[in-house]
């Protein structure tokens, strides 16, 4: 194969290479296929919506537990090994919503 | 300082994925159609409508992927890779694509022809290209009309680099060979 030939030959595919194809509608017909865009909500409203959520829940929770199902009393039952009683359920349980709160907020921001 | 100079194409890409902006993303579309359009015209043998539709649906992918592009290599390297995979996806539709050495062609680099034409027809390229295997014409078009490195080929074509660069081989050889007969008749 001669060098020569080579290079003609990369020269005719890289200059056929360089034309510039003209537009013609073309980027307006690729953006018109885009999916429409999506809503996008105020940034500062999702750590508003998971918070209140979670503040909301766990007022529900406290205010319609059962009277012995108390967030203190739980606390103190859980520190005192007593796994078993309402109290210490509905404290892990608030203390499981928080904890998905606070893991949503660190992932949203 | 040079603040009306044009975004480059991370700068583009940080705006469509920062803020959902479209007119970035139309900078970029503009930017790269020429490219991708010429290299899937090669690829589809100079069928402009099927490769314009490939086109748009590379564009259309690039933007439901942007966010898996990794800033260390080029976007058009990126949006090459997605275009060979449309048109392998294509052609596998319409008939199994066959991007392995062909062993019956001829390998490339034995044959001398100093008849080499210094211009060629756009259209007497593509009917050579056409004459190519799929193997072939798509190493072609990403080390010529994609610009890109073999490596780079290889990546995006999914083949081993040994295969691209024969196919280079055989596939200039085959080209040289159809338009210096071109040239003598």
């Amino acid at each position: 194969m001669s060098t020569n030939a080579t290079d003609k030959l990369d020269r005719i595919l890289r200059r056929d290479a360089a034309e510039e194809l003209r537009d013609a509608g073309f980027s307006a017909r690729v953006m018109s296929a885009l999916p429409a865009p999506q809503p996008r909500r105020a940034a500062g409203l999702n750590p508003v919506l998971v918070t209140g959520s979670a503040a909301l829940g766990g007022l529900l929770a406290v205010l319609f537990a059962p009277s012995e199902a108390n967030v203190v009393q739980g606390m103190i039952d859980l520190f005192q090994r007593q796994v078993l009683t309402p109290a210490a359920y509905a404290s892990i349980g608030l203390s499981a919503t928080l904890l998905v709160s606070a893991v949503l907020l660190a992932r949203e921001n | 300082m040079s603040s009306d100079a044009a975004p480059s194409d991370a700068e583009l890409i940080v705006a469509v994925l920062g803020r959902d902006d479209r007119r970035a993303f139309t900078r970029l579309v503009e930017r790269h159609q020429s490219r991708v359009r010429t290299v899937l015209r090669r690829l589809t043998k100079g069928d402009m409508a099927l490769a314009d539709d490939l086109a748009q649906e590379t564009f259309v992918l690039a933007w439901r992927n942007l966010r898996s592009f990794r800033f260390e290599a080029r976007f058009s390297t990126w949006i090459y890779r997605i275009a060979f995979n449309a048109w392998q996806s294509e052609a596998r539709k319409r008939r199994e694509v066959a991007m392995d050495l062909d062993e019956d062609s001829p390998p490339g680099g034995s044959e001398s022809f100093e008849e080499m034409p210094d211009i060629v027809s756009r259209m007497d390229l593509e009917r050579a290209m056409a004459e190519l295997s799929d193997g072939e014409r798509a190493a072609i078009s990403a080390c010529y009309y994609a610009d890109l490195s073999h490596e780079e080929a290889s990546e995006a074509l999914g083949m081993p680099l040994g295969t691209v660069k024969t196919h280079i081989l055989r596939a200039k050889a085959k080209l040289r060979a159809r338009l210096a007969m071109k040239e003598t008749t």
